[in-house]
């Protein structure tokens, strides 16, 4: 709970504090027992939320219960001295417990058990005896080791436990049994509801009994009666946990006291009690989450005593009472938002802690009206002294009912006592308490702008508690807020307030900061006064005391002025004033004139001050502050050389401020970072104001100077309005004066050495030093990353790290210097190079001036040529698959597409692993020759396969080709492209048939067939031969054949043409016996082994 | 009655506060002050709430188009009642009512309703003038008179 200010308001801790039902615990020995001990920190230890409401009391032997009053039989004479009894809830809560527990150590089957017995009962006797008159409910807790007994005792247990009740008279369910070995938490729990339930049983009998006095009360003299026994019904139940009912009955008792009659004397007693009854009753209804009739309650309780003020000289407590109303009733509204219920931004409680605060503003007002001649305590005997029974009431006439003061002289001492103490409270202490409580619920709610203006009015109070460091400090804040959301009525409000509370303190620096904003057009002074302002911050400069503000407290004058003798010659000399913050009188814009300045021209910023305040400033210096990326440098500024500027009221000043650049600052930007306004009247004292220019700052003009001069009376300088800042630019290097000139032969072939060569001539007025070249690669859009493709070199054949640099020392006036890069790319591609130039030159006006010259040429990459595969058998003709142990040709063709003639030095072809030469490795058909763009060059190389491969294979081969331009002899590239694959098959047979190419007419030659097997097992074929018109032939026409494994059968023909031409000779066709899988493969090999074409001559008869 | 009106900008800066009376004592004004510019808070809140709403649901536009710019009583104290008001250009409209006069405590809604509508069209002509100019206060004599006008014969 936030801690609320005290005063004689406050609320009685036993009016706050959860009713919990008391239970009394008798018989434990905690300081020497363990086991007690241990028992009573289970009861008293660690009490959730979760637990019953209780409260356990250790009973020791020499607690003694209050003693009972008598009971009245009658009513018809007993005049109440007073409403509620201070004592009661007290005694509730801490003496009289609604269950007396006794503890007793003792088994079922103790040996000495008819003693133990007798001991406990007595124990019982004497509680009993003690608590004589008071309900209060008895109950036996036998604490036992918890060993279980043994079978033949179970029954022992249960007699012996009858036994025990009829000794101590009690109840069989008033005893428990507490094993204390396991479980101690466990059953402590249980035990804990058991007494809760008989706990709840013995309020609800005491709320009976007081229900029983109800009949014998009258209206006429026991109002008050009423009031207390509802109150009573409503606390017991509050201590059963019966909310809903203890809510009913404190509403009876509000409304019963509603009809109270109230006079003077008794008003204070009444609106205590109306005010206690009232807590009850909002803390139950938010118990109840009814925040809403809460609320409502509040209300109507505020409503209908707010006119019930009491005597007036006594106004002030009056408002007090209803301060600590509202300021309770938000305490509990904060709690009950922080067990849970949402509080919105238009109902929380920082509310009620503002109605507090404003309460007890009144309060001070009428303390100051009705107090003013309580100029001392009275003379003892002391008024106030001496104890009251009932709430509210006046320790002067305790109990007394009648409404006419008994003894006037007394009363009025206690009066002007009461008006004393309440002149020596601190109200602001209280006011700044209940408006913290209520900031930080607006901040929480969602309400920057209420807790602006209570942290204001907060301000406010400090200030008439004479705290004026810690109002400024707050009013500074705030100032700042307004300022940016432009309400100028209320900023100049909290300024004024800073402003006094500035000169109070004799805080200096703040003074001139406030006064300097307070010459603003924006912010109105008291009495329109600003020439007072200006000519205080003169006197501050001259370390003269400024003249006072106006309406300030006349006490607080001469302290202030004390102040400002000690601080007006001492530091801080140097005030220093953020400009850009605040509004002032001073407007500064400052503009680079251009946007871009060359490394050899000066830089030149213009500044525009102009002085909004109708007088006349002279500044003693104005100076401008760059920054670059290695330096930040202050720029004094001048009038026309003349240091001392003086600047004229509703006027615009122009300065311009050259400067050169630092040679280090090329390639980077200057900002201008600040602007500063020196005021000074050489008396050490100086000020300082800072116009900074903000990096991120976008400046914002919501108005457009244009729009702003369009209407009849224009409102400011045209001319200052529409002046751009422009804080920003950028330092480039001097203009180059080389030239490059770059030759090359262009398109470059793929994978050669390309030569660039390139020349530079000095077109500058004087020779160049120290030239550094680079040749780089420009990363492009359609290339990347070229230095991954791309070498570069200054010599052909060897690849060196990128960026190639060397040093081409001086250069004279007009003179060059050639050199020559190769660069080599894997890629047809387009590659940019830059060739960036670096030199250092002596100028007159600025001496070892870096210059940088960067020129980029272009090189396109194409290929040389494009090798496409033919595959065909021996007989040239194009195959399409080739068979194990079977030659074929493989014909690589060479395609020319470079543009220059080019030289084939050698080609080769390296066969894959499951291909082998026909021959022994080849010569190739192509080398040495020459070729021009769009030849086509031929080679051919006899293969074979050596097994038929698990997969197709992909390529035969990589074929190199060793070439150069042919124009150029040097060096030569070598370019490997991978010839495509041809699928290899195997066949259980294979086949060899020797026959001529041309054979003469009617001449009979042989036709020698071979078969070999290629497999494990033998093979059996059928072979027929199918012969033809055109020739004769002589053997088997049709024969069964098996060829044995890796082995040979040879089949002999003779075949004799007989016409001339291109003949078909006969052909073999196999079919296998058995295994059908092959027969495809064999019918092929036979298909494409026999001739399909014998050229057969005329024979010439000699 | 209504004690006093206010048009806010859209950068929550004060652009007319006008009340009815001719009081210009200080402490009148700067309470009148204070109780507009807390209503702010309050008037930020709906807004916030209700541009969340809208960005829920799909058809933005359509529901921009159909928000009441009347925001209705945005809060009350013990002694004033302030209702709000927002156009399409986020410039804030309030007017105040003094809950404690018997007139100013039974207004009803429709009144203050139709008094903001004017209110806005009073607004809008005013800054129509080829003169004004957008964003600055509006220091318009004959805006002036109409909303006093206003406050005294409608509301």
């Amino acid at each position: 709970m936030a801690t609320q200010p005290s005063d004689s308001t406050e609320f009685p801790p036993e009016i706050i504090l959860k009713p919990l039902a008391l239970i009394g615990l008798s018989g434990l020995d905690t300081i020497n027992n363990a086991v007690h001990k241990a028992i009573w920190d289970a009861f008293s230890n660690n009490r959730r939320a979760d637990r019953a409401s209780v409260r356990f009391k250790l009973l020791n032997n020499t607690f003694e219960f209050p003693v009972v009053k008598p009971k009245r039989n009658s009513y018809e004479w007993y005049i109440p001295k007073g409403i509620l009894k201070k004592n009661w809830i007290h005694k509730r809560v801490n003496l009289i417990p609604a269950v007396v527990v006794i503890f007793y150590d003792m088994e079922w089957n103790d040996p000495q058990w008819n003693e133990k017995i007798i001991e406990c009962a007595s124990r019982v006797q004497s509680i009993r005896a003690a608590v004589e008159g008071h309900a209060t409910r008895v109950a036996v807790v036998v604490v036992q080791s918890g060993l279980s007994p043994p079978p033949s005792e179970y029954m022992l247990g249960a007699e012996r436990a009858q036994a025990l009740c009829a000794a101590c008279e009690i109840q069989s369910k008033s005893l428990f049994v507490l094993p204390h070995s396991d479980h101690l938490m466990g059953y402590i729990i249980r035990l804990e509801n058991a007494f809760y339930d008989i706990a709840q049983n013995y309020y609800h009998h005491e709320t009976k009994n007081i229900k029983q006095h109800r009949d014998h009360l009258n209206k006429t003299t026991h109002q008050y009666l009423f009031v207390r026994h509802q109150y009573k019904l409503g606390y017991l139940n509050e201590l059963k946990q019966d909310l809903s009912t203890a809510h009913k009955h404190y509403m009876h008792a509000y409304s019963n006291l509603l009809e109270t009659r109230t006079v003077d004397t008794n008003m204070h007693e009444i609106r205590t009690v109306a005010g206690y009854i009232n807590y009850k009753l909002c803390k139950l209804l938010f118990a109840l989450n009814l925040p809403r009739d809460a609320i409502a309650q509040l209300k109507s309780h505020i409503e209908r005593y707010k006119s019930r003020v009491g005597p007036t000289e006594l106004l002030f407590e009056h408002y007090a009472w209803i301060a600590r109303q509202y300021s309770a009733f938000g305490e509990l509204f904060d709690e009950a938002i922080r067990a849970g219920l949402p509080g919105i931004q238009s109902q929380h409680p920082g509310f009620y802690y503002q109605q507090a605060a404003q309460f007890t503003t009144m309060r001070r007002q009428a303390m100051r009206s009705v107090c003013c001649d309580a100029m001392q305590y009275p003379p003892p005997p002391d008024p106030l002294e001496g104890t009251v029974e009932f709430y509210g009431q006046r320790p002067w006439r305790p109990g007394r009912l009648s409404a006419d003061p008994h003894y006037p002289q007394k009363e009025q001492a206690a009066i002007l006592a009461l008006q004393y103490s309440e002149r020596m409270f601190n109200h602001s202490g209280m006011i700044v308490s209940f408006l913290g409580s209520a900031i930080s619920q607006f901040k929480t709610f969602h309400s920057p702008r209420m807790r602006k203006q209570l942290v204001v009015e907060m301000a406010n109070e400090y200030y008439y508690c004479n705290d004026f460091g810690k109002a400024l400090t707050l009013l500074s804040h705030m100032l700042w807020d307004y300022r940016r959301e432009k309400w100028w009525f209320l900023a100049s409000h909290v300024l004024n307030r800073a402003l006094q509370c500035a000169y109070l303190a004799a805080k200096i620096q703040d003074y001139i900061q406030l006064s300097v904003e307070a010459l603003s057009k924006h912010i109105q002074v008291p009495n329109n006064d600003k020439e007072r302002i200006f000519r205080n911050i003169m006197s501050v400069l001259n370390l003269t005391i400024p003249a006072p503000e106006p309406e300030l407290p006349a006490s607080s004058q001469s302290k202030a002025l004390e102040l400002w003798q000690l601080a007006v010659e001492k530091e801080p000399f140097v005030i220093a004033i953020d400009m850009v913050n605040i509004s002032s009188f001073l407007e500064v814009k400052s503009k680079f004139k251009q946007q871009i300045y060359r490394m050899d021209e000066v830089v030149e910023v213009e500044v525009y001050v102009r002085l909004s305040y109708v007088t006349s400033l002279e500044v003693k210096k104005l100076f401008l502050t760059i920054s670059s990326k290695t330096e930040t440098i202050e720029i004094p500024i001048s009038d026309n050389g003349n240091t001392l500027i003086s600047l004229v009221g509703g006027k615009v000043k122009k300065f311009i401020c050259q400067f050169k650049t630092n040679p280090n600052d090329s390639g980077t930007d200057l900002y201008i970072k600040n602007v500063s306004i020196v005021l000074d009247s050489d008396r050490k004292r100086k000020i300082v104001m800072n116009f900074k220019v903000e990096d991120t700052k976008i400046v914002e003009t919501a108005v457009h100077p244009e729009l702003l001069h369009f209407i009849l009376s224009p409102k400011a300088d045209y001319e200052f309005d529409c002046i751009v800042p422009c804080t920003t630019t950028s330092i480039t290097a001097r203009e180059c004066r080389l030239s490059l000139d770059v030759s090359n032969a262009c398109p470059a072939l793929q994978g050669e050495w390309f030569p660039t060569s390139f020349t530079v001539v000095n077109n500058e007025e004087s020779q160049v030093n120290d030239m550094l070249i680079t040749v780089s690669l420009v990363s492009t859009l359609d290339n990347q990353n070229p230095d991954s493709v791309t070498d570069l070199s200054w010599k052909p054949g060897q690849s060196q790290g990128q960026p190639l640099k060397i040093s081409a020392g001086t250069v004279n006036k007009n003179s060059t210097y050639s050199n020559k890069f190769y660069l080599k790319s894997n890629r047809t591609t387009n590659i940019t190079v830059e060739i960036k130039i670096v030199y250092i030159i002596d100028l007159p006006e600025m001496p070892k001036l870096e210059c940088v010259k960067e020129f980029t040429t272009k090189v396109i990459v194409i290929k040389p040529f494009e090798v496409t595969t033919q595959f065909v058998g021996m007989n040239f003709k194009p195959i399409s698959k080739c068979f194990v142990n079977d030659d074929f040709v493989v014909m690589p063709q060479i395609k020319i597409l470079s543009p220059w003639d080019l030289l084939i030095v050698d080609t080769e072809l390296d066969v894959a692993a499951c291909f082998d030469y026909g021959d022994s490795k080849p010569s190739s058909c192509v080398s040495n020759l020459e070729v021009a763009e769009k030849n086509v060059a031929s080679d051919a190389v006899c293969v074979r396969a050596k097994y038929k491969p698990k997969d197709p294979p992909t390529r035969v081969g990589l074929y190199n080709i060793t070439w150069r331009r042919s124009n150029f002899q040097g060096h030569s590239v070598r370019s490997t492209t991978a010839l495509s694959g041809i699928p290899v098959d195997d066949c259980p047979i294979s086949l060899q048939v020797n026959y001529p190419e041309i054979i003469e007419l009617q001449t009979s030659v042989p036709l020698k067939c071979t078969l070999f097997g290629n497999t494990n097992t033998p093979i059996r074929l059928c072979l027929t031969l199918e012969g033809t018109d055109a020739y004769m032939f002589s053997g088997y026409k049709r024969l069964m054949v098996t060829v044995p494994p890796h082995d040979k059968v040879d089949l002999c023909y003779n075949i004799q043409p007989l016409v001339t031409g291109n003949t078909t000779p006969p052909r073999l066709k196999a079919t296998v016996l058995g295994e059908a899988a092959n027969q495809e493969v064999v019918k092929e090999m036979f298909d494409k082994k026999f001739p399909q074409n014998i050229f057969v001559m005329p024979k010439y008869n000699k | 009655m209504a004690v006093c009106v206010a048009v806010i900008g859209k950068d929550n800066s004060p652009l007319y506060i006008g009340g009815v009376g001719n009081d210009t004592n200080t402490d009148n004004e700067l309470s009148r002050q204070w109780l507009v510019h807390t209503a702010l808070d309050a008037l930020e809140e709906r807004l916030a709430t209700t541009n969340t709403n809208t960005a829920n649901s799909a058809s933005n536009a359509s529901r921009t188009d159909l928000r009441d710019l009347y925001l209705g009583l945005l809060y009350s104290t013990d002694t004033h009642k302030i209702y709000g008001y927002v156009t399409n250009t986020r410039i804030k409209l309030v007017l105040v009512t003094s809950s404690t006069s018997p007139s100013g405590s039974n207004i009803r809604d429709a009144e203050v309703r139709t008094a903001l509508r004017r209110l806005h069209a009073l607004y809008a002509d005013a800054i129509c003038n080829p003169f004004h100019l957008p964003g600055e206060q509006i220091t318009s004599s004959k805006f002036d008179r109409q909303v006093k006008n206003l406050l005294l014969n409608n509301v």
